[in-house]
Protein backbone atom coordinates (compact mmCIF):
# COMPACT_ATOMS: atom_id res chain seq x y z
CA UNK A 1 0.00 0.00 0.00
CA UNK A 2 1.36 3.43 -0.91
CA UNK A 3 1.98 6.15 1.64
CA UNK A 4 -0.79 8.13 0.04
CA UNK A 5 -3.31 5.33 0.44
CA UNK A 6 -2.25 4.92 4.06
CA UNK A 7 -2.58 8.64 4.72
CA UNK A 8 -5.97 8.66 3.02
CA UNK A 9 -7.38 6.61 5.83
CA UNK A 10 -7.00 2.90 5.91
CA UNK A 11 -7.30 3.18 9.68
CA UNK A 12 -10.06 1.09 11.20
CA UNK A 13 -9.79 2.38 14.74
CA UNK A 14 -9.04 5.56 16.57
CA UNK A 15 -9.68 8.03 13.76
CA UNK A 16 -12.89 6.51 12.41
CA UNK A 17 -16.35 7.61 13.50
CA UNK A 18 -19.83 6.58 12.41
CA UNK A 19 -20.08 8.94 9.45
CA UNK A 20 -16.59 10.27 8.87
CA UNK A 21 -12.95 9.55 9.32
CA UNK A 22 -10.07 11.90 9.99
CA UNK A 23 -7.19 11.71 7.54
CA UNK A 24 -4.02 13.63 6.81
CA UNK A 25 -4.57 16.94 5.07
CA UNK A 26 -3.35 16.59 1.51
CA UNK A 27 -1.83 19.99 0.81
CA UNK A 28 -1.97 19.49 -2.97
CA UNK A 29 -5.60 18.47 -3.32
CA UNK A 30 -7.28 19.88 -0.22
CA UNK A 31 -6.00 23.44 -0.61
CA UNK A 32 -8.27 23.82 -3.66
CA UNK A 33 -11.37 22.84 -1.67
CA UNK A 34 -10.42 25.07 1.25
CA UNK A 35 -9.89 28.02 -1.12
CA UNK A 36 -13.41 27.39 -2.51
CA UNK A 37 -14.97 27.27 0.96
CA UNK A 38 -13.16 30.44 1.99
CA UNK A 39 -15.20 32.50 -0.47
CA UNK A 40 -18.43 31.25 1.16
CA UNK A 41 -19.36 34.11 3.50
CA UNK A 42 -21.83 32.08 5.52
CA UNK A 43 -19.18 29.45 6.22
CA UNK A 44 -16.48 31.99 7.02
CA UNK A 45 -18.69 33.89 9.48
CA UNK A 46 -19.38 30.69 11.37
CA UNK A 47 -15.71 29.82 11.40
CA UNK A 48 -14.01 33.06 12.29
CA UNK A 49 -14.66 36.50 13.74
CA UNK A 50 -12.17 38.05 11.36
CA UNK A 51 -13.22 39.95 8.28
CA UNK A 52 -13.46 37.59 5.35
CA UNK A 53 -10.31 37.60 3.25
CA UNK A 54 -10.15 34.91 0.58
CA UNK A 55 -6.72 33.49 -0.12
CA UNK A 56 -5.20 31.79 -3.11
CA UNK A 57 -5.03 27.99 -3.05
CA UNK A 58 -1.26 28.36 -3.39
CA UNK A 59 -1.01 30.32 -0.13
CA UNK A 60 -3.27 27.82 1.64
CA UNK A 61 -1.06 25.00 0.42
CA UNK A 62 2.03 26.74 1.82
CA UNK A 63 0.26 27.33 5.13
CA UNK A 64 -0.82 23.69 5.43
CA UNK A 65 2.69 22.48 4.74
CA UNK A 66 4.24 24.86 7.23
CA UNK A 67 1.66 24.01 9.88
CA UNK A 68 1.93 20.26 9.47
CA UNK A 69 5.69 20.07 9.36
CA UNK A 70 7.00 22.90 11.48
CA UNK A 71 4.46 23.56 14.19
CA UNK A 72 4.38 21.06 17.08
CA UNK A 73 1.47 23.03 18.54
CA UNK A 74 -0.91 22.20 15.68
CA UNK A 75 -2.42 18.88 14.61
CA UNK A 76 -4.86 19.13 11.71
CA UNK A 77 -6.97 16.55 9.88
CA UNK A 78 -9.18 16.55 6.83
CA UNK A 79 -12.69 15.18 7.44
CA UNK A 80 -13.81 12.59 4.87
CA UNK A 81 -17.12 10.78 4.65
CA UNK A 82 -17.04 7.04 5.24
CA UNK A 83 -19.68 6.47 2.55
CA UNK A 84 -17.88 7.98 -0.45
CA UNK A 85 -14.54 9.31 0.84
CA UNK A 86 -15.52 12.89 0.09
CA UNK A 87 -13.50 15.68 1.73
CA UNK A 88 -16.11 17.79 3.51
CA UNK A 89 -14.17 19.79 6.08
CA UNK A 90 -11.32 19.98 8.54
CA UNK A 91 -10.77 19.64 12.25
CA UNK A 92 -7.65 20.76 14.12
CA UNK A 93 -6.07 21.21 17.50
CA UNK A 94 -4.31 24.51 17.32
CA UNK A 95 -2.26 26.26 19.95
CA UNK A 96 -1.71 23.05 21.89
CA UNK A 97 -0.26 24.15 25.22
CA UNK A 98 1.71 21.00 25.91
CA UNK A 99 3.08 21.70 29.40
CA UNK A 100 -0.49 22.28 30.57
CA UNK A 101 -2.09 19.59 28.34
CA UNK A 102 -4.70 22.01 27.02
CA UNK A 103 -5.65 22.68 23.41
CA UNK A 104 -7.99 24.72 21.28
CA UNK A 105 -10.05 22.78 18.79
CA UNK A 106 -11.37 24.22 15.53
CA UNK A 107 -13.73 22.57 13.08
CA UNK A 108 -15.32 23.57 9.81
CA UNK A 109 -17.68 21.67 7.50
CA UNK A 110 -16.97 23.46 4.23
CA UNK A 111 -19.30 21.45 2.05
CA UNK A 112 -22.80 22.93 2.68
CA UNK A 113 -24.53 19.66 1.76
CA UNK A 114 -23.06 18.07 4.88
CA UNK A 115 -24.05 20.73 7.42
CA UNK A 116 -26.76 19.97 9.95
CA UNK A 117 -26.61 16.22 9.33
CA UNK A 118 -24.38 15.09 12.18
CA UNK A 119 -21.13 14.96 10.22
CA UNK A 120 -19.49 17.76 12.19
CA UNK A 121 -20.57 16.33 15.54
CA UNK A 122 -19.23 12.93 14.50
CA UNK A 123 -15.90 14.44 13.45
CA UNK A 124 -15.68 16.34 16.75
CA UNK A 125 -16.34 13.16 18.73
CA UNK A 126 -13.53 11.37 16.89
CA UNK A 127 -11.22 14.35 17.45
CA UNK A 128 -12.00 14.41 21.18
CA UNK A 129 -11.25 10.70 21.50
CA UNK A 130 -7.95 11.30 19.72
CA UNK A 131 -7.17 14.27 21.97
CA UNK A 132 -8.00 12.62 25.27
CA UNK A 133 -6.87 9.05 24.58
CA UNK A 134 -3.93 9.51 22.22
CA UNK A 135 -2.56 12.96 23.07
CA UNK A 136 -3.50 12.65 26.76
CA UNK A 137 -4.96 16.15 26.85
CA UNK A 138 -6.61 17.34 30.05
CA UNK A 139 -8.70 20.10 28.53
CA UNK A 140 -10.09 21.01 25.10
CA UNK A 141 -11.55 24.44 24.53
CA UNK A 142 -13.07 26.46 21.74
CA UNK A 143 -14.65 29.80 20.92
CA UNK A 144 -17.81 30.32 18.97
CA UNK A 145 -20.34 33.07 18.28
CA UNK A 146 -23.90 33.44 19.54
CA UNK A 147 -25.29 33.59 15.99
CA UNK A 148 -23.82 30.17 15.19
CA UNK A 149 -26.57 28.18 16.87
CA UNK A 150 -25.89 25.00 14.92
CA UNK A 151 -22.30 24.96 16.18
CA UNK A 152 -23.29 25.58 19.80
CA UNK A 153 -25.81 22.73 19.62
CA UNK A 154 -23.20 20.40 18.15
CA UNK A 155 -20.59 21.31 20.80
CA UNK A 156 -23.09 20.75 23.62
CA UNK A 157 -23.91 17.34 22.11
CA UNK A 158 -20.22 16.46 22.08
CA UNK A 159 -20.02 17.34 25.78
CA UNK A 160 -18.67 20.90 25.82
CA UNK A 161 -19.77 23.16 28.65
CA UNK A 162 -20.34 26.88 28.22
CA UNK A 163 -17.72 28.63 30.34
CA UNK A 164 -18.48 32.27 29.72
CA UNK A 165 -19.01 34.89 27.12
CA UNK A 166 -17.91 38.32 26.03
CA UNK A 167 -21.11 40.25 25.51
CA UNK A 168 -21.65 42.08 22.27
CA UNK A 169 -18.10 41.56 21.07
CA UNK A 170 -19.09 40.94 17.46
CA UNK A 171 -20.83 43.28 15.05
CA UNK A 172 -22.46 41.51 12.11
CA UNK A 173 -24.96 43.19 9.79
CA UNK A 174 -25.63 45.95 12.28
CA UNK A 175 -26.34 43.64 15.18
CA UNK A 176 -24.26 42.81 18.25
CA UNK A 177 -23.46 39.19 19.12
CA UNK A 178 -21.67 37.45 22.01
CA UNK A 179 -18.34 35.66 21.82
CA UNK A 180 -18.83 32.30 23.58
CA UNK A 181 -16.18 30.26 25.41
CA UNK A 182 -16.70 26.52 25.78
CA UNK A 183 -14.53 23.85 27.34
CA UNK A 184 -14.46 20.13 28.04
CA UNK A 185 -12.35 18.40 30.70
CA UNK A 186 -10.97 14.91 30.43
CA UNK A 187 -12.99 13.56 33.39
CA UNK A 188 -16.24 14.95 32.02
CA UNK A 189 -15.54 13.38 28.66
CA UNK A 190 -14.65 9.99 30.21
CA UNK A 191 -17.93 9.97 32.16
CA UNK A 192 -19.88 11.01 29.08
CA UNK A 193 -18.43 8.39 26.76
CA UNK A 194 -17.83 5.50 29.19
CA UNK A 195 -14.29 5.29 27.87
CA UNK A 196 -11.76 3.49 30.08
CA UNK B 1 14.16 32.29 43.20
CA UNK B 2 14.84 32.04 39.51
CA UNK B 3 13.86 28.61 38.28
CA UNK B 4 16.91 28.44 35.99
CA UNK B 5 19.50 29.34 38.67
CA UNK B 6 21.25 26.79 40.86
CA UNK B 7 23.95 27.01 43.54
CA UNK B 8 26.94 27.03 41.20
CA UNK B 9 25.47 27.53 37.74
CA UNK B 10 22.62 29.01 35.81
CA UNK B 11 21.06 27.95 32.55
CA UNK B 12 20.81 30.57 29.83
CA UNK B 13 19.97 30.77 26.16
CA UNK B 14 22.62 29.44 23.81
CA UNK B 15 24.18 32.36 22.00
CA UNK B 16 25.12 31.19 18.52
CA UNK B 17 27.55 34.09 18.06
CA UNK B 18 29.65 33.60 21.19
CA UNK B 19 29.06 30.01 22.30
CA UNK B 20 29.93 28.05 19.17
CA UNK B 21 33.62 28.24 20.02
CA UNK B 22 33.33 25.94 23.09
CA UNK B 23 31.50 23.28 21.10
CA UNK B 24 34.06 23.50 18.32
CA UNK B 25 36.87 23.18 20.89
CA UNK B 26 35.11 20.17 22.45
CA UNK B 27 34.95 18.53 19.04
CA UNK B 28 38.76 18.62 18.93
CA UNK B 29 39.03 16.86 22.34
CA UNK B 30 38.41 13.23 21.49
CA UNK B 31 38.37 12.08 25.11
CA UNK B 32 35.64 14.59 25.91
CA UNK B 33 33.81 13.66 22.74
CA UNK B 34 33.63 10.01 23.74
CA UNK B 35 32.13 10.93 27.08
CA UNK B 36 29.60 13.31 25.60
CA UNK B 37 28.59 11.76 22.28
CA UNK B 38 28.04 8.41 20.68
CA UNK B 39 28.78 9.39 17.09
CA UNK B 40 32.43 9.28 15.94
CA UNK B 41 34.70 12.10 17.09
CA UNK B 42 34.87 14.67 14.31
CA UNK B 43 36.55 18.05 14.72
CA UNK B 44 34.42 20.87 13.31
CA UNK B 45 34.96 24.59 12.81
CA UNK B 46 33.14 27.18 14.97
CA UNK B 47 31.53 28.52 11.79
CA UNK B 48 29.80 25.20 11.17
CA UNK B 49 28.65 24.93 14.79
CA UNK B 50 27.24 28.46 14.67
CA UNK B 51 25.25 27.60 11.57
CA UNK B 52 23.84 24.50 13.28
CA UNK B 53 22.86 26.45 16.39
CA UNK B 54 21.04 29.01 14.31
CA UNK B 55 19.09 26.40 12.39
CA UNK B 56 18.10 24.46 15.49
CA UNK B 57 14.38 24.11 16.00
CA UNK B 58 12.92 26.33 18.71
CA UNK B 59 11.01 23.60 20.50
CA UNK B 60 14.22 21.95 21.64
CA UNK B 61 14.84 23.06 25.19
CA UNK B 62 18.59 23.54 25.00
CA UNK B 63 20.52 25.73 27.43
CA UNK B 64 24.05 26.98 27.93
CA UNK B 65 25.49 26.28 31.40
CA UNK B 66 27.21 29.34 32.90
CA UNK B 67 28.96 29.72 36.26
CA UNK B 68 27.30 32.01 38.78
CA UNK B 69 30.62 33.54 39.90
CA UNK B 70 31.93 34.77 36.55
CA UNK B 71 29.24 33.95 33.99
CA UNK B 72 31.62 31.66 32.16
CA UNK B 73 30.23 29.20 29.61
CA UNK B 74 31.24 25.69 30.71
CA UNK B 75 28.89 23.37 28.83
CA UNK B 76 25.47 22.55 27.50
CA UNK B 77 22.39 20.84 28.85
CA UNK B 78 18.91 20.27 27.54
CA UNK B 79 15.72 18.27 27.31
CA UNK B 80 16.54 17.67 23.70
CA UNK B 81 13.68 15.40 22.73
CA UNK B 82 10.27 15.77 24.30
CA UNK B 83 7.44 13.30 23.70
CA UNK B 84 4.65 15.62 24.72
CA UNK B 85 1.66 13.29 24.77
CA UNK B 86 3.65 11.04 27.14
CA UNK B 87 5.23 14.00 28.98
CA UNK B 88 8.60 12.36 28.70
CA UNK B 89 11.90 13.99 27.80
CA UNK B 90 15.31 12.68 26.89
CA UNK B 91 18.02 14.85 28.39
CA UNK B 92 21.66 15.40 27.60
CA UNK B 93 24.49 17.26 29.28
CA UNK B 94 28.13 17.93 28.66
CA UNK B 95 30.71 20.03 30.43
CA UNK B 96 33.19 21.01 27.75
CA UNK B 97 35.50 22.97 30.07
CA UNK B 98 37.75 20.37 31.73
CA UNK B 99 38.57 22.67 34.67
CA UNK B 100 34.98 22.23 35.80
CA UNK B 101 34.88 18.43 35.79
CA UNK B 102 34.32 16.56 39.06
CA UNK B 103 33.47 19.66 41.10
CA UNK B 104 29.69 19.50 41.20
CA UNK B 105 28.97 21.94 38.37
CA UNK B 106 27.37 19.30 36.16
CA UNK B 107 25.27 17.92 39.01
CA UNK B 108 24.12 21.42 39.89
CA UNK B 109 23.11 22.18 36.30
CA UNK B 110 21.36 18.81 36.16
CA UNK B 111 19.30 19.65 39.27
CA UNK B 112 18.28 22.96 37.74
CA UNK B 113 17.26 21.27 34.48
CA UNK B 114 15.20 18.67 36.34
CA UNK B 115 13.40 21.38 38.30
CA UNK B 116 12.65 23.12 35.01
CA UNK B 117 11.42 19.89 33.43
CA UNK B 118 9.22 18.72 36.29
CA UNK B 119 7.95 22.07 37.58
CA UNK B 120 7.79 24.26 34.50
CA UNK B 121 7.08 21.71 31.76
CA UNK B 122 5.14 19.35 34.07
CA UNK B 123 6.99 16.29 32.77
CA UNK B 124 6.29 12.84 34.18
CA UNK B 125 9.58 11.25 33.27
CA UNK B 126 13.11 12.20 32.22
CA UNK B 127 15.32 9.63 30.50
CA UNK B 128 18.97 9.56 29.50
CA UNK B 129 21.62 7.21 28.22
CA UNK B 130 25.41 7.13 28.12
CA UNK B 131 28.23 4.75 27.30
CA UNK B 132 29.47 2.26 29.88
CA UNK B 133 32.60 3.38 31.66
CA UNK B 134 31.51 6.97 32.20
CA UNK B 135 31.48 6.54 35.99
CA UNK B 136 31.53 10.26 36.74
CA UNK B 137 28.36 10.80 34.75
CA UNK B 138 26.65 7.83 36.37
CA UNK B 139 27.46 9.05 39.90
CA UNK B 140 26.09 12.46 39.06
CA UNK B 141 22.86 11.00 37.65
CA UNK B 142 22.44 8.77 40.72
CA UNK B 143 22.92 11.76 43.02
CA UNK B 144 20.00 13.43 41.24
CA UNK B 145 17.82 10.37 41.71
CA UNK B 146 18.10 8.61 38.34
CA UNK B 147 17.75 4.83 38.46
CA UNK B 148 19.41 2.26 36.25
CA UNK B 149 16.83 0.85 33.85
CA UNK B 150 18.77 -1.25 31.42
CA UNK B 151 21.60 -1.59 29.01
CA UNK B 152 21.82 -2.06 25.29
CA UNK B 153 24.61 -4.59 24.99
CA UNK B 154 27.46 -3.97 22.54
CA UNK B 155 25.69 -0.86 21.30
CA UNK B 156 28.78 1.08 20.19
CA UNK B 157 32.20 0.23 18.88
CA UNK B 158 35.56 1.94 19.17
CA UNK B 159 39.13 1.04 20.19
CA UNK B 160 38.64 -2.48 18.94
CA UNK B 161 35.86 -3.49 21.31
CA UNK B 162 32.19 -2.90 21.82
CA UNK B 163 30.58 -0.92 24.60
CA UNK B 164 27.15 -1.07 26.21
CA UNK B 165 24.81 1.90 26.27
CA UNK B 166 23.40 2.43 29.76
CA UNK B 167 19.83 3.70 30.20
CA UNK B 168 18.61 5.56 33.27
CA UNK B 169 15.31 7.20 34.11
CA UNK B 170 13.74 9.42 36.73
CA UNK B 171 10.01 9.56 37.43
CA UNK B 172 8.24 12.64 38.70
CA UNK B 173 7.35 11.03 42.06
CA UNK B 174 10.95 9.89 42.59
CA UNK B 175 12.22 13.36 41.81
CA UNK B 176 9.82 14.88 44.33
CA UNK B 177 11.05 12.44 47.01
CA UNK B 178 14.72 13.10 46.22
CA UNK B 179 14.03 16.81 46.32
CA UNK B 180 12.29 16.69 49.69
CA UNK B 181 15.22 14.86 51.25
CA UNK B 182 17.68 17.53 50.18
Amino acid sequence: MSNEQLAMGNDQGLLVGRLVRLVAVNSEKDAEAIARWDVDSEYMRQLSSRAQLPSQAKKIKEYIEKEQIDDPRTIAFAVRTLADDRMIGFVAFDGIDWPHSAAFVAIGIGDPAYRGNGYGTDAMRVMLRYGFQELNLYRVQLNTFSYNERAVKSYLKAGFVSEGLQRGMLLRDGQRWDYIYMGLLRDEWLTLTNEP
Amino acid sequence: MDILTGRLTRLTAVNADTDAELIARGSCDSQFWRLAHTDPALPVLPKYVKQQLEERSLDLQGFAIRTLTDDRLIGYIGLYTIFWPQREAIMGINIGERDFWGKGYGTDALRVLLRFGFEELNLRRVSLSFLEGNERAMRSYEKCGFRLEGRERNAWAYDGRRWDEIYMGLLREEWQETNNEQ
